[in-house]
């Protein structure tokens, strides 16, 4: 062999695999923080300051509008290109208080920001729970923990159209909101990310159900141990091999959570969050007969508590399917299925969810509307196409890594 | 990453020096020769574990096999295979749970290997590992096997002719396990036989 080609070879080899992920640390509050006397915001204050926001300074790098969302933790400005402040606001005196950061969902950059709605520009009659028709919110945004130092200014353009109020459109996060390659401060699949993922502007999670080798159904996304899911350990290898003692015990999550029970997860989207679908996507056929009692039992735990949340066992292959099939009752299982539309028919899916590649496919999902049923596409991505999806497509949910865009295209519907 | 980076560097350097020597050489002997090494030695996994790493046992024997085709006088190929022990963790592994985790490997690389001056050689290699991890504890003992695919290695070497088949020598050598980014150094005595 010609030497030069060795050397290619090689240099291809090594390179496989040097790709680990990014952490984009969340700029501390520091001076950002509240200024002491600063109340909660009013419950009734804050659908009064969602809408469709024209940016006046700064366009290049935000665009020329942004949506503003509250959230069950904070409110979201979210932009076209993915750039996205997740913040907090109080009051003091006539004053609204906006604080927290920006980052940008497409690559490292990250800052702190402040903002503010004097009295006089629309502050004083929001926290009194008055409409306001003009709102200006003023401020500065700066580079990872610098000052923020750059100008920013909103104007209030409309509230979200009839259409988008009117609209039960479902926003799903991927692996409990958000993937660890999306630089989050928290870990995916874990308890901290699904308490997390709202502030991205979900309002349902993807997660991912496998079970230890004593029949605890865990949620978590690889087949085995790695680095790039978990901090460097004395596990390695098959992560269901392991008892749920081992996995509790032994390993971290890349951020330092432990790995949560699927059980764990169920019962704090339903009694911390908002959250209003939550998708099973089943990594083991073995674990369906697990899976069953547990989701009959959130079920039960929403009701009780009054909680309006689809909680969904997601079938990815026929393997799943052939497990579910084999469970007794099986048509009266929730659940939300990947496969054809037949295959959705013969178990009873709540909900169809194709992959995004196949299409809008807006003939097949009329046809699933038509039966009474649901359905979400994934996992759709790319700004152009989230856009196309929204304004061609009649899903009624798309599963995403960047759910602060699908909020924006999906807020901004006239 | 850094060792990635880092290898992709070193290697582009060593690939260089490599091919350079190749074209400077205005006879070329045509020797196709082959050894057959054996080499046994100290391990010592070098400890950068995030959970369970304060009481791990890091330095074990390991002994490796490699074989060499030698079509020049100044570069070889090889394959290079072996077993070592990366780390033995017993007792109070965190802080509620106690047990004893093993963790082996047996690598699998392709090799090239430069003599830079008389008796003294130089190698890099990539390939694929084996990984066992043994875990005792938590009311379950568990063996699993993990293919991992982006290994490196780095080494060098003094290897003595002591007649025109046998030679003895010594190697220093850095593996890298990309699987679970585990990195061990090893210093092997070695005998090899050439035909």
């Amino acid at each position: 062999m010609n030497i030069r080609n060795l050397y290619v070879i090689v240099l291809l080899m090594l390179t496989i695999g040097c790709n680990k992920e990014s952490i984009v640390p969340v700029p501390t509050s520091g001076n950002n923080s509240f200024p002491d006397g600063t109340l909660p915001l009013p419950p009734a204050s804050k659908p009064l300051m969602e809408g469709i926001y024209l940016v006046n300074t700064n366009t290049t790098i935000f665009g020329d509008t942004m949506v503003v969302k509250w959230n069950h933790s904070g409110i979201l400005f979210t932009s076209k290109n993915g750039k996205h402040f997740i913040m907090d606001a109080g009051c003091l005196d006539s004053v609204i208080l906006i604080r927290g950061y920006w980052r940008d969902g497409y690559s490292d950059a990250t800052g702190l920001s402040n903002m503010s709605i004097s009295g006089s520009e629309g502050g004083k009659d929001l926290i009194a729970g008055k409409p306001v028709a003009q709102i200006i919110i003023r401020g500065a945004f700066g580079t990872n923990n610098d000052a923020p130092n750059q100008t920013i200014t909103l104007q209030y353009l409309r509230p979200f159209s009839i259409k988008v109020k009117e609209s039960n459109f479902y926003i799903l996060g991927h692996r409990a909101g958000g993937r660890n390659s999306e630089r989050l401060p928290v870990s995916e699949n874990s308890i901290a990310m699904v308490r997390f993922t709202e502030r991205l502007g979900t309002t349902g999670i993807e997660v991912d159900p496998r079970i230890s080798s004593d029949g605890v159904a865990f949620i978590y996304h690889d087949p085995d141990i790695n680095t790039r899911l978990t901090q460097k350990g004395l596990l390695a290898g098959d992560v269901s091999a392991y008892t749920w003692l081992q996995l509790s015990s032994f390993v971290k999550l890349i951020h330092g959570e432990r790995i949560p029970s699927l059980e764990e997860v169920l019962a704090f989207a339903i009694d911390s969050t908002e959250l209003r679908f939550i998708y099973m996507d089943m990594k083991s056929a073995e674990a369906v007969p697990a899976v069953i009692p547990i989701q009959q039992r959130a079920i039960q735990r929403a009701k009780d508590k009054g909680r309006d949340i689809v909680i969904l066992m997601g079938i990815p292959d026929t393997d799943v399917l052939n497990a579910l099939l084999a469970y007794p009752g099986y048509r009266n299982v929730p659940s939300l299925c990947e496969l054809e539309v037949e295959d959705v028919r013969t178990v009873n899916s709540k909900v169809w969810a194709p992959r995004w590649t196949l299409g809008t496919q807006n003939d097949l999902v009329q046809q699933m509307h038509d039966e009474g049923r649901l359905a979400v596409s994934w996992t759709v991505d790319s700004p152009v196409w989230i856009r196309n999806y929204l304004n061609q497509g009649i899903f009624d949910g798309l599963v995403t890594n960047f759910p602060y865009v699908v909020a924006y295209h999906h807020y901004i519907q006239e | 990453m850094r060792h990635g980076r880092a290898f992709v560097l070193l290697t582009l350097i060593f690939a260089t020096v490599a091919v350079y020597s190749q074209k400077s050489d205005s006879v070329r002997l045509h020797l196709n020769r082959y050894t057959l090494t054996i080499g046994t030695g100290w391990t010592h996994y070098i400890n950068t574990l995030e959970i369970g790493g304060q009481n791990i046992q890091q330095d074990f024997a390991g002994v490796s096999l490699k074989f060499f085709w030698e079509p020049e006088h100044r570069l070889s190929l090889g394959m290079e295979t072996g077993y070592y022990k990366l780390f033995s963790a017993k007792g109070q592994l965190t802080d509620n749970t106690t047990g004893q985790v093993d963790r082996s490997v047996i690598p699998l690389l392709f090799l090239i290997r430069m003599r830079i001056i008389e008796n003294v050689h130089i190698g890099i290699g990539t390939g694929i590992a084996f990984i066992t991890n043994k875990t005792a504890g938590g009311k379950q003992k568990v063996v699993t096997e993990t293919l991992s695919l982006s290994n490196f290695e780095l080494s060098g070497a003094y290897i003595y002719p002591l007649s025109k088949h046998w030679l003895l020598g010594g190697e220093l050598k850095l593996f890298h396990f990309g699987n679970t980014e585990d990195t061990m150094y090893s210093i092997q005595a070695t005998c090899a036989m050439k035909f």
